[in-house]
Protein backbone atom coordinates (compact mmCIF):
# COMPACT_ATOMS: atom_id res chain seq x y z
CA UNK A 1 0.00 0.00 0.00
CA UNK A 2 1.86 2.88 -1.20
CA UNK A 3 1.14 6.26 0.29
CA UNK A 4 -1.21 8.42 -2.04
CA UNK A 5 -0.96 12.45 -1.55
CA UNK A 6 -4.07 14.90 -1.67
CA UNK A 7 -2.29 17.88 -3.18
CA UNK A 8 -5.01 20.40 -2.37
CA UNK A 9 -4.75 19.77 1.21
CA UNK A 10 -0.95 19.74 1.53
CA UNK A 11 0.17 23.28 3.46
CA UNK A 12 4.16 22.62 2.65
CA UNK A 13 5.39 22.33 6.28
CA UNK A 14 7.60 20.07 5.22
CA UNK A 15 6.88 18.22 8.42
CA UNK A 16 6.84 14.77 6.54
CA UNK A 17 10.66 15.26 5.32
CA UNK A 18 11.31 15.54 9.20
CA UNK A 19 9.28 12.62 10.05
CA UNK A 20 11.18 10.51 7.90
CA UNK A 21 14.61 11.88 8.49
CA UNK A 22 13.43 11.10 12.31
CA UNK A 23 13.02 7.40 11.47
CA UNK A 24 15.45 6.98 8.86
CA UNK A 25 18.64 7.49 10.47
CA UNK A 26 19.00 11.43 9.26
CA UNK A 27 18.16 10.84 5.51
CA UNK A 28 14.83 11.99 4.21
CA UNK A 29 12.83 10.02 0.98
CA UNK A 30 10.00 12.45 0.59
CA UNK A 31 10.85 16.14 -0.68
CA UNK A 32 8.52 18.54 -0.61
CA UNK A 33 8.28 20.95 -3.92
CA UNK A 34 6.62 24.39 -4.26
CA UNK A 35 5.27 25.10 -7.46
CA UNK A 36 5.65 29.09 -7.39
CA UNK A 37 2.72 29.75 -5.05
CA UNK A 38 0.28 27.82 -6.10
CA UNK A 39 1.04 24.64 -4.34
CA UNK A 40 3.22 22.71 -2.50
CA UNK A 41 3.39 18.48 -3.39
CA UNK A 42 5.78 16.23 -1.89
CA UNK A 43 7.56 13.98 -3.74
CA UNK A 44 8.06 10.38 -3.08
CA UNK A 45 8.40 6.75 -4.64
CA UNK A 46 5.48 5.56 -6.15
CA UNK A 47 6.21 1.97 -5.94
CA UNK A 48 5.84 1.44 -9.22
CA UNK A 49 4.68 -1.87 -10.63
CA UNK A 50 7.35 -2.06 -13.50
CA UNK A 51 10.00 0.11 -11.57
CA UNK A 52 13.20 1.40 -13.17
CA UNK A 53 15.01 1.25 -10.61
CA UNK A 54 15.13 -2.54 -10.11
CA UNK A 55 15.45 -3.04 -13.68
CA UNK A 56 18.58 -0.94 -13.49
CA UNK A 57 19.86 -2.62 -10.44
CA UNK A 58 22.14 -5.21 -11.65
CA UNK A 59 22.75 -6.56 -7.91
CA UNK A 60 19.35 -7.22 -6.92
CA UNK A 61 19.43 -4.80 -4.20
CA UNK A 62 16.07 -2.91 -5.22
CA UNK A 63 13.25 -5.66 -5.85
CA UNK A 64 9.35 -5.93 -6.14
CA UNK A 65 7.88 -7.51 -2.93
CA UNK A 66 4.16 -7.06 -3.83
CA UNK A 67 3.33 -3.70 -3.62
CA UNK A 68 6.18 -2.22 -2.29
CA UNK A 69 9.82 -1.21 -4.18
CA UNK A 70 11.94 -3.35 -1.46
CA UNK A 71 15.60 -2.42 -1.31
CA UNK A 72 18.15 -4.83 0.83
CA UNK A 73 20.93 -2.79 2.09
CA UNK A 74 23.47 -6.06 2.06
CA UNK A 75 23.24 -6.08 -1.67
CA UNK A 76 23.78 -2.37 -2.46
CA UNK A 77 27.15 -1.47 -4.20
CA UNK A 78 25.93 2.61 -4.30
CA UNK A 79 26.70 2.19 -7.66
CA UNK A 80 24.54 5.22 -8.44
CA UNK A 81 22.30 3.42 -11.56
CA UNK A 82 18.80 3.19 -9.90
CA UNK A 83 19.25 7.15 -8.63
CA UNK A 84 19.15 8.03 -12.74
CA UNK A 85 16.93 5.39 -13.57
CA UNK A 86 13.76 6.62 -11.00
CA UNK A 87 11.77 8.48 -13.78
CA UNK A 88 10.98 11.00 -10.45
CA UNK A 89 14.37 11.58 -8.86
CA UNK A 90 12.97 9.92 -5.78
CA UNK A 91 16.17 7.68 -5.38
CA UNK A 92 19.22 8.67 -3.77
CA UNK A 93 22.37 7.77 -3.50
CA UNK A 94 24.77 8.58 -0.70
CA UNK A 95 27.34 5.82 -0.08
CA UNK A 96 24.54 3.29 -0.43
CA UNK A 97 21.29 3.92 -2.03
CA UNK A 98 18.21 5.25 0.12
CA UNK A 99 14.36 5.81 -1.29
CA UNK A 100 11.11 4.85 0.77
CA UNK A 101 10.49 1.87 2.10
CA UNK A 102 6.67 2.62 3.61
CA UNK A 103 8.09 2.28 7.03
CA UNK A 104 8.89 -1.13 6.92
CA UNK A 105 7.77 -2.49 10.34
CA UNK A 106 5.92 0.39 11.14
CA UNK A 107 1.79 0.22 10.99
CA UNK A 108 1.74 3.47 9.01
CA UNK A 109 4.35 5.42 7.07
CA UNK A 110 5.40 8.07 9.60
CA UNK A 111 4.98 10.74 7.09
CA UNK A 112 1.10 10.22 6.52
CA UNK A 113 0.68 9.89 10.39
CA UNK A 114 2.80 12.95 10.97
CA UNK A 115 0.86 15.56 8.48
CA UNK A 116 -0.92 17.61 10.14
CA UNK A 117 -2.73 18.21 7.03
CA UNK A 118 -3.64 14.88 6.22
CA UNK A 119 -2.72 15.63 2.81
CA UNK A 120 -0.80 11.93 3.05
CA UNK A 121 -2.70 8.22 3.17
CA UNK A 122 -2.40 4.56 2.36
CA UNK A 123 -5.88 4.94 1.48
CA UNK A 124 -6.19 4.99 -2.49
CA UNK A 125 -10.01 5.64 -2.22
CA UNK A 126 -9.58 8.65 0.13
CA UNK A 127 -8.80 10.98 -1.96
CA UNK A 128 -11.78 10.71 -4.54
CA UNK A 129 -14.06 10.81 -1.44
CA UNK A 130 -12.87 14.06 -0.62
CA UNK A 131 -13.19 15.44 -3.90
CA UNK A 132 -16.77 13.92 -4.90
CA UNK A 133 -17.73 15.36 -0.69
CA UNK A 134 -16.17 18.68 -2.12
CA UNK A 135 -18.33 18.76 -5.17
CA UNK A 136 -21.67 17.75 -3.22
CA UNK A 137 -20.80 20.85 -1.26
CA UNK A 138 -20.00 23.01 -3.66
CA UNK A 139 -23.34 21.80 -5.46
CA UNK A 140 -25.70 22.22 -2.72
CA UNK A 141 -23.86 25.43 -1.68
CA UNK A 142 -25.32 26.63 -5.40
CA UNK A 143 -21.69 26.25 -7.08
CA UNK A 144 -18.25 26.98 -6.21
CA UNK A 145 -17.53 30.61 -7.01
CA UNK B 1 46.39 -6.31 -9.97
CA UNK B 2 43.00 -5.32 -10.81
CA UNK B 3 42.75 -4.37 -14.72
CA UNK B 4 40.16 -2.44 -16.05
CA UNK B 5 38.60 -2.57 -19.66
CA UNK B 6 38.21 1.68 -20.55
CA UNK B 7 35.99 1.05 -23.46
CA UNK B 8 33.32 -1.33 -21.18
CA UNK B 9 34.27 0.85 -17.76
CA UNK B 10 30.29 2.94 -16.71
CA UNK B 11 32.29 5.84 -14.36
CA UNK B 12 29.84 4.35 -11.53
CA UNK B 13 30.39 4.72 -7.70
CA UNK B 14 30.66 0.29 -7.36
CA UNK B 15 34.36 -0.41 -7.25
CA UNK B 16 35.17 2.58 -5.42
CA UNK B 17 32.45 1.84 -2.72
CA UNK B 18 33.10 -1.58 -2.52
CA UNK B 19 37.12 -1.70 -1.95
CA UNK B 20 38.00 -2.72 1.50
CA UNK B 21 41.48 -1.37 1.07
CA UNK B 22 40.66 1.74 -0.19
CA UNK B 23 42.57 0.86 -3.20
CA UNK B 24 40.26 2.49 -6.01
CA UNK B 25 39.53 6.22 -5.58
CA UNK B 26 37.02 8.30 -6.92
CA UNK B 27 37.33 11.55 -7.43
CA UNK B 28 34.76 14.49 -8.19
CA UNK B 29 34.79 18.20 -9.42
CA UNK B 30 31.55 20.00 -10.61
CA UNK B 31 32.32 18.96 -14.56
CA UNK B 32 34.49 15.25 -13.94
CA UNK B 33 34.55 12.41 -12.20
CA UNK B 34 37.88 10.17 -12.24
CA UNK B 35 38.77 6.84 -11.18
CA UNK B 36 41.82 5.55 -10.30
CA UNK B 37 43.13 1.93 -9.08
CA UNK B 38 45.74 1.52 -7.37
CA UNK B 39 48.61 -1.38 -7.84
CA UNK B 40 46.91 -4.12 -5.39
CA UNK B 41 48.06 -6.94 -4.25
CA UNK B 42 45.61 -7.93 -1.98
CA UNK B 43 43.53 -11.86 -2.89
CA UNK B 44 40.38 -10.12 -2.79
CA UNK B 45 38.00 -10.37 -6.34
CA UNK B 46 35.48 -7.51 -4.35
CA UNK B 47 35.22 -5.23 -7.31
CA UNK B 48 35.57 -7.24 -10.20
CA UNK B 49 32.28 -9.41 -8.66
CA UNK B 50 30.50 -5.64 -7.96
CA UNK B 51 31.13 -4.22 -11.41
CA UNK B 52 27.80 -3.69 -12.96
CA UNK B 53 30.11 -3.92 -16.60
CA UNK B 54 31.88 -6.70 -15.61
CA UNK B 55 34.88 -4.05 -16.93
CA UNK B 56 37.57 -5.15 -14.27
CA UNK B 57 39.78 -8.37 -14.28
CA UNK B 58 42.57 -9.65 -12.15
CA UNK B 59 45.72 -9.77 -13.33
CA UNK B 60 49.01 -10.83 -11.78
CA UNK B 61 50.70 -7.89 -9.72
CA UNK B 62 53.25 -6.18 -12.25
CA UNK B 63 55.22 -2.88 -11.22
CA UNK B 64 55.61 -1.67 -14.69
CA UNK B 65 52.13 -1.83 -14.99
CA UNK B 66 50.83 1.91 -15.38
CA UNK B 67 47.73 2.13 -12.98
CA UNK B 68 44.37 2.36 -14.44
CA UNK B 69 43.16 6.06 -14.22
CA UNK B 70 39.36 7.24 -16.43
CA UNK B 71 38.28 10.34 -16.59
CA UNK B 72 34.31 11.25 -17.23
CA UNK B 73 32.73 14.33 -18.15
CA UNK B 74 29.97 14.44 -16.41
CA UNK B 75 26.32 14.87 -18.53
CA UNK B 76 24.77 18.52 -18.35
CA UNK B 77 21.21 18.39 -17.48
CA UNK B 78 18.59 19.17 -20.17
CA UNK B 79 16.80 21.74 -17.59
CA UNK B 80 19.27 22.89 -15.48
CA UNK B 81 22.77 22.82 -16.45
CA UNK B 82 23.70 21.12 -13.51
CA UNK B 83 26.08 17.84 -14.27
CA UNK B 84 25.04 14.71 -12.98
CA UNK B 85 26.15 11.48 -14.29
CA UNK B 86 28.35 10.15 -16.67
CA UNK B 87 27.22 9.53 -20.27
CA UNK B 88 27.79 5.22 -20.24
CA UNK B 89 25.60 5.16 -17.00
CA UNK B 90 22.42 7.28 -18.91
CA UNK B 91 23.43 4.75 -22.03
CA UNK B 92 22.93 2.26 -19.60
CA UNK B 93 19.91 2.82 -18.73
CA UNK B 94 18.68 3.56 -22.15
CA UNK B 95 18.99 0.50 -22.67
CA UNK B 96 17.74 -1.31 -20.38
CA UNK B 97 14.63 0.47 -19.85
CA UNK B 98 11.77 -0.15 -22.06
CA UNK B 99 11.61 2.20 -24.93
CA UNK B 100 8.66 3.39 -24.31
CA UNK B 101 8.95 4.08 -20.62
CA UNK B 102 12.20 6.79 -21.83
CA UNK B 103 9.68 9.60 -22.70
CA UNK B 104 7.05 10.88 -20.47
CA UNK B 105 3.26 12.54 -21.65
CA UNK B 106 5.17 15.43 -22.38
CA UNK B 107 7.81 13.78 -25.16
CA UNK B 108 10.77 14.65 -22.52
CA UNK B 109 13.44 12.49 -22.41
CA UNK B 110 13.52 12.36 -19.12
CA UNK B 111 16.96 10.15 -18.67
CA UNK B 112 18.54 13.24 -19.41
CA UNK B 113 17.35 15.36 -16.91
CA UNK B 114 18.46 15.60 -13.17
CA UNK B 115 16.76 14.10 -10.49
CA UNK B 116 15.92 17.46 -8.53
CA UNK B 117 14.30 18.51 -11.99
CA UNK B 118 12.75 15.16 -12.31
CA UNK B 119 10.97 15.60 -9.08
CA UNK B 120 10.12 19.59 -9.76
CA UNK B 121 8.09 18.46 -12.97
CA UNK B 122 6.07 15.85 -11.06
CA UNK B 123 5.11 18.13 -8.46
CA UNK B 124 4.34 20.34 -11.49
CA UNK B 125 2.22 18.56 -13.24
CA UNK B 126 0.80 17.18 -10.04
CA UNK B 127 -0.58 20.96 -9.22
CA UNK B 128 -1.66 20.52 -13.03
CA UNK B 129 -4.02 17.93 -12.32
CA UNK B 130 -4.90 19.62 -9.26
CA UNK B 131 -6.54 23.19 -10.38
CA UNK B 132 -7.80 21.36 -13.07
CA UNK B 133 -10.27 19.27 -10.81
CA UNK B 134 -11.16 22.30 -9.10
CA UNK B 135 -11.45 24.41 -12.65
CA UNK B 136 -13.96 21.23 -13.39
CA UNK B 137 -15.86 21.58 -10.45
CA UNK B 138 -17.05 25.28 -11.01
CA UNK B 139 -20.32 25.68 -12.90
Amino acid sequence: MPVYIDVARCIGCRSCEVACQRVHGGSEHINVHFVGDFASVPIFCHHCEEASCTIACFSGALYKEGDRTAFDVEKCTGCGLCSLACPFGVVWTNKIAHKCDLCEGRAEPTCVTTCPANALSTDYELASRRARARAVRDAAQGGRR
Amino acid sequence: MIKVDASLCLGCRSCSNVCPSQNIVLTETAKQRSIHWKRCKEECDLCVEFCPAKALTLVPFDESVPEPDISFDLVACKICGSRYATEPMLRRIESALPADSQKDSEGLEWIRVCPICRRSIEAKRATQQMVLGRSRKSP
